[in-house]
């Protein structure tokens, strides 16, 4: 086998909800047993588990969506088989695309897609459906080395350790998650159903980038290869490199970092979309080339963006127009990327101004 | 020898700021070579006054000499190494790291970092007390002369290069001790650390230094330490939180039946405001009680949230508590800055120091000339001194002689 990924979970629950789970490693027992190879991708055999990744990818891709079903239509050790397998096509698919927004795009979607199947776990499971439980606390303990507990004084709140919650990398990413902004009680960070369940999309994003990019291939099967080229065609073609700025306009240096960001297909926080939204209807942008920049975000939702900028340019809601926000607001929320050339000003739209007035 | 700026200088001129007043003296210079003479003393006879713990050769020690040099990255075997090393120097300021290394000689990032003690640091400056305006001193750099109260510019040459001398009352410590509690608390009831965890210390000048013996946290990284300082700060926190938002308006509204566990910074928030969370739901009676109140303040609610964040907010020195390779006052030596000891507060309540941190010994008279009319109370005594010669107990002329408001004869 030419393919290694490291897999080290012992999950001990039904077929059926392994094949929700293709990244745990008892679910990928279940390819290792029938000794799969992946030079067997380039049977005929396969292809319709290839076809199947690849739709889901392109659909990741290029309209930012998720119509994935899983086929529950078989037997279950075959369901989990395929499963696990579609994984693993669609994250070799990703790696030969070795495109960074391409790898976090994928990462976002499919992560949302496992959101989803462990919030409808969660909400269908009774109140002392054990199993359930067993899931997320595997899931957390095994793959992200936190342990969760069930409070057992108020319903349907989880506690971690403080310490191991500042594991997590959004502990420090975003505001509303920083430890200030938890409820801490007796060494333990508590978490409702809901956000129990969002700390678990951001770590399983983390940890799908992180295999693709650790993947190690010797050499990845022709089939694979021919899609893989495809779609990273039509990526290129719909996302060409953002435009470089006319030579007499200046781009302050907080927004080039933005820019920076969406070419490398981070996804950006709240208070980065709103200076971007602000300064690109300042700089009088069509609502069409804003949607065209916030398209390369990974989580785009062409109808939520399209009314969100029209809400800040004050056509839509309560009719007010929002300003660019000032340096100092920027700086609080650690967007600003300070030059030379922000010498005496207090507002990144004076850099723009100056420029012009030369 | 290097960064100075993890050095703990406590009360003033942190970040290296601090020189010592001895830096420019002369060799013959009387206030330099006495104290540094009952300093010897000191450590020479109460040596065992000196907190130590077990395997002080994986820490670091650093010393600040009466001549104002500073020796840092030092480490020792044994007691008695270090012993040797404090009675032969006799420093104006001892240090220690909290931190330990594989290497506490080499530089920084080369020592080997083990794990530290968790460490906040209150510092009396930081509270802004009202009375500390009116009784501190200021010291003009330029003519000498020493005003009482806090004035922009010096009442005998004009300057503005003017230096602060705390002289912390009772009711600064009592601040102090209550800020001590404060914090305490929070560490208690939201990070669950056992009182038995914690040990309080006296600075020996005009703070307190809050120390967190816990294996759960001995190795957590500076980034996480800084999470726990702006916890205790309340910095950032938001008022969504709370369960309450801004509605179309902008008027903050509670949202009813919304379900929170009612612990941490919201409890403690509500709690203040007299607000009552039954359940962790925010149900009528709250919305009715919260009602009254934006009537009664005027709306206001925003600036009540932020004024109640600000006072249960633990005033700590971020910057201490998040440097994992900061050197600390050793605890039993004397502070340079007061000739006062930083002491173990065992009872905060009954810990008065103006009595328990005054050195051992040092009853005997000497005669000081002091710059100005001024009254100090030390282990139970009060002293008037009068401009010019004082005859007084050792104790108390180092304290005159280490706030730089007098000189030995």
């Amino acid at each position: 086998m030419c393919y290694v990924i490291k897999y080290n979970l012992v999950v001990r629950f039904g077929n059926k909800d392994l094949a929700k789970y293709p990244f745990l490693k008892e679910a990928f027992s279940y390819i290792v047993k029938y000794d799969f190879k992946l030079e067997d991708l380039d049977s005929r055999d396969y292809q319709h588990l290839i076809d199947k990744a690849t739709k889901k990818i392109e659909q990741y891709l290029f309209f930012g969506k998720c119509e994935y079903q899983i086929n529950y239509s078989k037997t279950h050790e075959t369901i989990v088989q395929e499963e696990v397998i579609i994984f693993i096509i669609s994250l070799l698919l990703i790696k030969s695309i070795s495109i960074q927004a391409v790898t976090k795009k994928f990462a976002l979607l499919e992560s949302m897609r496992f959101e989803k199947y462990l919030i409808s776990d969660l909400n269908t499971a009774n109140q002392d459906d054990k199993t359930i439980k067993l899931i997320l606390y595997k899931i957390f303990e095994d793959l992200f080395s936190t342990k969760i507990l069930l409070e057992v004084d108020i319903y349907n709140f989880y506690k971690i350790r403080i310490t191991d919650y500042l594991d997590h990398p959004i502990a420090f990413q975003e505001k509303e998650w920083n430890l200030v902004n938890r409820t801490l009680h007796n060494g333990f960070v508590y978490l409702d159903g809901t956000e129990i369940v969002r700390l678990f999309r951001n770590e399983l994003y983390l940890l799908i980038i992180d295999r693709i990019q650790k993947m190690s291939i010797d050499r990845i099967p022709d089939t694979i290869m021919a899609i893989s080229k495809s779609i990273k065609k039509r990526w290129e073609q719909m996302h060409p490199s953002i435009n470089e700025p006319a030579y007499n306009v200046v781009t302050p240096p907080c927004i080039q970092h933005i820019y920076d960001q969406i070419s490398k297909g981070e996804n950006l926080p709240h208070p980065a979309r709103l200076l971007l939204g602000t300064f690109l209807i300042y700089s009088n942008k069509t609502l069409e080339e804003m949607l065209d920049l916030f398209k390369r975000l990974p989580d785009f939702d062409e109808k939520i963006t399209r009314y969100q900028l029209e809400h800040l340019a004050g056509k839509k809601g309560s009719s007010k127009r929002y300003y660019v926000p000032s340096c100092e607001k920027i700086k609080l929320e650690n967007l600003c990327y300070e030059t030379r050339i922000c010498q005496g000003i207090s507002n990144p739209i004076q850099l723009v101004r100056k420029k012009s007035d030369i | 020898m290097s960064d100075t700026s993890s050095f703990d200088f406590n009360e003033s001129g942190k970040n290296g700021k601090h020189t010592s007043k001895y830096q420019n003296a002369e060799p013959d210079d009387k206030n330099k070579n006495w104290l540094e003479g009952v300093f010897r003393r000191y450590y020479f006879y109460h040596y065992s006054q000196i907190e130590l713990g077990e395997l002080i050769n994986e820490h670091e020690f650093g010393f600040r000499l009466f001549d104002g040099k500073i020796r840092r990255h030092l480490a020792f075997n044994d007691k008695k190494e270090l012993y040797a090393y404090i009675i032969k120097f006799s420093p104006s300021d001892i240090f220690y790291s909290s931190s330990r290394y594989q290497n506490p000689k080499a530089e920084i990032d080369q020592k080997g970092w083990i794990g530290s003690d968790l460490i906040f640091d209150i510092d009396g400056k930081d509270l802004h007390l009202e009375c500390a305006q009116s009784h501190n001193l200021v010291l003009c750099r330029d003519c000498s002369f020493i005003s009482k109260g806090i004035i922009p510019k010096c009442a005998g040459c004009n300057s503005t290069r003017l230096q602060i001398i705390d002289m912390p009352c009772s009711r600064c410590i009592k601040s102090l001790t209550g800020e001590v509690k404060k914090l305490t608390e929070i560490l208690k009831d939201d990070f669950g650390i056992v009182s038995e965890s914690i040990f309080i210390y006296f600075s020996g000048n005009n703070g307190y230094h809050i120390h967190v013996v816990d294996k759960n946290f001995y190795g957590i990284s500076a980034q996480k330490r800084s999470a726990f300082a702006q916890y205790l700060m309340g910095k950032g926190y938001l008022i969504e939180n709370l369960g309450i938002r801004k509605n179309t308006d902008g008027v903050l509204t509670p949202m009813h039946n919304k379900v929170q566990y009612n612990q941490g910074w919201r409890r403690r928030i509500f709690d203040s405001m007299h607000l009552p969370i039954q359940n962790h739901r925010i149900d009528d009676k709250f919305v009715k009680k919260y009602v009254r109140m934006l009537d009664a303040k005027n709306n206001n609610t925003n600036d009540i949230i932020s004024t109640n964040i600000f006072d249960l907010s633990a005033k700590i020195d971020p910057n201490v508590t998040m440097d994992i390779h900061r050197i600390f006052r050793l605890a039993g030596s004397i502070n340079s800055k007061s000739g006062l000891i930083k002491a173990f507060c065992k009872d905060l309540d009954s810990f008065n120091p103006f009595v328990d941190a005054c050195f051992v010994g040092g009853d005997s008279n000497v005669k000081i000339d002091s710059k100005l009319n001024i009254k100090i109370s030390l282990k139970g005594k009060q002293f008037s001194l009068k401009p010019g010669a004082n005859t007084i107990p050792e104790y108390v002329a180092a304290y005159v002689v280490c706030k730089g408001i007098g000189d030995i004869q």
